[in-house]
């Protein structure tokens, strides 16, 4: 074995920079939040006063009501956005397949707001719902379907879906990009032979285009999972987590209890948490990815 | 084929009008998609030419009465401190996306070629150690990064940036590229190796304009990782002239919390750079996924 790497040790060399920087920047931080989740932290960042507390921080976690409150909006936020994400970005790329006049600028349209800012996106929004000032508002009282503009973004019931909106307004055109792409690669010949068969547009879908893009599909729905699991900047910069914590998810709460109450080690306990679901979904990912992999390997 | 027989008139128009229905059903829910994105998107627009009193009626003003560019000139004045702050969180924010996307570009190119070519013990767990990393959120490094970038003297810097939106950019880059290599024949570079180019030669000459595309889509990738990231830049950075751009809008907002005409015009000043770009460069960033990422 070391006889083999060292006979690779110019090989190394390619892969070596791209390793280093992950290893400072990822294998020293996570080995840190392990180690501070098992101890009681002073606030402030004086954290040599630290003292061990073994399992605390994680029985305080799974008792606390605002945990399992915290995880049912995670779940409804990550479900519901990347659900109807990929749904709207599958349906946009098939209604884009076709060539047309202006189909390129369309999707050129389509693809903006996934590369501004969402932190802009975010103010866009914001803007847009204002309780006093809000276009839609607005438009709901001009045309008399309410006596006055509604809270979107004030009131624990409509908090949550409010902020998907927004992030699928972000997150429709990536998977729009990736399944246009796997259109792409869907021999002409089949669908031409399955119309000759006589299938029709539905049975020509749902036969032959579903079940070549199962791959892609899978990759972009884990891809946006995760995006949506790790979102932050949403639900932070348009209401913090409010109100009464109806849009905190687990990041912008660990990002509270942290940064906010300056509570480093429970913080560090919901991160260790959030490291072992993340490494479950990881293990689909990989699989997901290698599908791809055995596939190129086959080919 | 003759075999198959001349469909009847009758059922031909019914087809017809049947295909006609999925395509009017495209057109019209493809209306509904451009109305969702381009909407907001002309209201910043809109919001940003009024003025702060025009603004806030309601109803609002459709289309502003008075259209005026005082947002853009304030945020572009560089005599007035707001302008002054602005102008140094865009160069500071253009700043760290380069250096970002130069350094991603150079460290990718390698470890993907390497990835894969090259078969050395170790390889599958390496690339996909590496995949991993876009698995977890920024939010849990967030507490050792501080403490090891203020132990090694970088926090205010924007070397800490650059360092940790590296590691963001690294994964898909590296993804990418890979997927690149993988589709250009080897006999390529070995032709080249017959004709007495090094290895490295025949990397740079062969390989290196042939995966053009994907480095190009791994370059956009990267900066407008940069240019949009908040976490980070939020926690590292305190001193004011150190503020990348959306930190910085931030920060203008949270004192002036009613001046949405000017957040307007920040929000879609800070757009346009990688809005363009990406624009520009769209079709490699399409070709690179088809070729690299989806093709099987």
């Amino acid at each position: 074995m070391l006889r083999k790497i060292w006979e690779h040790r110019a090989d190394y060399a390619y892969v070596l920079p791209a390793i280093a920087v992950m290893l400072i920047v990822i294998a020293y931080p996570i080995y840190y939040t392990v180690e501070l989740s098992f101890f009681n932290t002073p606030p402030g960042l004086q954290l040599r006063d630290k003292n061990f507390i073994g399992i605390d921080n994680y029985t305080a976690i799974l008792t606390s009501e605002v945990f399992w409150k915290v995880t049912w909006n995670t779940l409804i936020w990550t479900l519901g956005s990347t659900f109807i994400s990929f749904v709207l970005g599958f349906a946009t790329a098939l209604a884009l397949h076709r060539d047309f006049i202006g189909r390129g600028v369309l999707r050129a349209i389509l693809i903006i707001p996934w590369v501004i800012s969402a932190v802009a996106a975010s103010y866009i929004w914001k803007w847009i719902y204002h309780s006093d000032f809000g276009i839609i508002g607005a438009v709901l009282v001009q045309l008399g379907l309410a006596d006055r503009p509604p809270n979107f973004i004030d009131s624990v019931s409509t908090v949550l879906p409010s902020l998907i909106v927004v992030n699928i307004w972000r997150e429709f055109p990536f998977a729009m990009i990736m399944m246009m792409a796997g259109l792409q690669t869907v021999p002409d010949q089949l669908l031409r032979a399955a119309k000759v068969d006589g299938a029709n547009a539905w049975q020509r879908f749902w036969h032959v285009t579903f079940p070549h893009l199962r791959n892609v599909s899978t990759v972009t729905i884990l891809l946006l999972a995760v995006a949506n699991f790790n979102s932050f900047i949403i639900p932070w910069i348009m209401t913090g987590g409010g109100p009464s914590n109806a849009s905190h998810i687990w990041i912008t709460h660990i990002y509270e209890l942290a940064f906010g109450r300056q509570r480093w080690g429970v913080a560090s306990a919901y991160s260790v948490l959030l490291f072992l679901i993340l490494m479950s979904l990881g293990y689909f990912y990989v699989r997901a990815l290698s599908g791809n992999e055995r596939k190129d390997g086959s080919a | 084929m003759s075999t198959i027989a001349e469909p009847a008139p009758r059922s031909q128009a019914r087809r017809r009008m049947r295909v006609d229905g999925w395509r009017w059903g495209g057109r019209i829910f493809l209306l509904f998609m451009l109305l969702y994105t381009a909407l907001p998107m002309i209201w910043m627009l809109l919001t940003s030419i009024k003025s702060g009193f025009a603004a806030m009626q309601f109803p609002p003003q459709w289309w502003p009465d008075q259209p005026t560019l005082a947002s853009y000139q304030k945020l572009l004045d560089p005599q007035n401190s707001v302008g002054q702050d602005f102008l140094r969180f865009f160069w500071n924010s253009l700043f760290v996306s380069t250096a970002t996307t130069i350094l991603s570009v150079i460290v990718a190119v390698p470890a993907a070629y390497a990835f894969s070519r090259f078969t050395f013990p170790g390889r599958n767990f390496l690339f996909f150690a590496v995949l991993l990393r876009n698995m977890f959120p920024a939010v849990i490094f967030l507490v050792p990064l501080f403490i090891l970038m203020r132990a090694i003297g970088l926090v205010n810097t924007h070397g800490s940036l650059i360092l940790t939106y590296l590691t963001f950019g690294l994964p898909l880059a590296i993804w990418l590229l890979k997927g690149f290599y993988d589709n250009i024949p080897i006999q390529l570079e070995q032709a080249a190796r017959i004709d007495g180019a090094t290895r490295f030669q025949a990397f740079i000459l062969i390989v290196m304009p042939l995966s053009a595309p994907g480095i190009i889509a791994t370059a956009i990738y990267s900066f407008i990782g940069a240019w949009n990231e908040y976490i980070y830049a939020y926690t590292f950075l305190s001193k004011n002239d150190q503020l990348t751009l959306p930190v910085g809008i931030q920060r203008f907002f949270s004192e002036n919390t009613t001046d949405f005409p000017g957040l307007m015009a920040a929000s879609f000043m800070m757009s346009v750079p990688v809005v363009v770009l990406f624009l520009v460069l769209q079709r490699y960033f399409v070709r690179a996924l088809t070729e690299g990422a989806v093709k099987h």
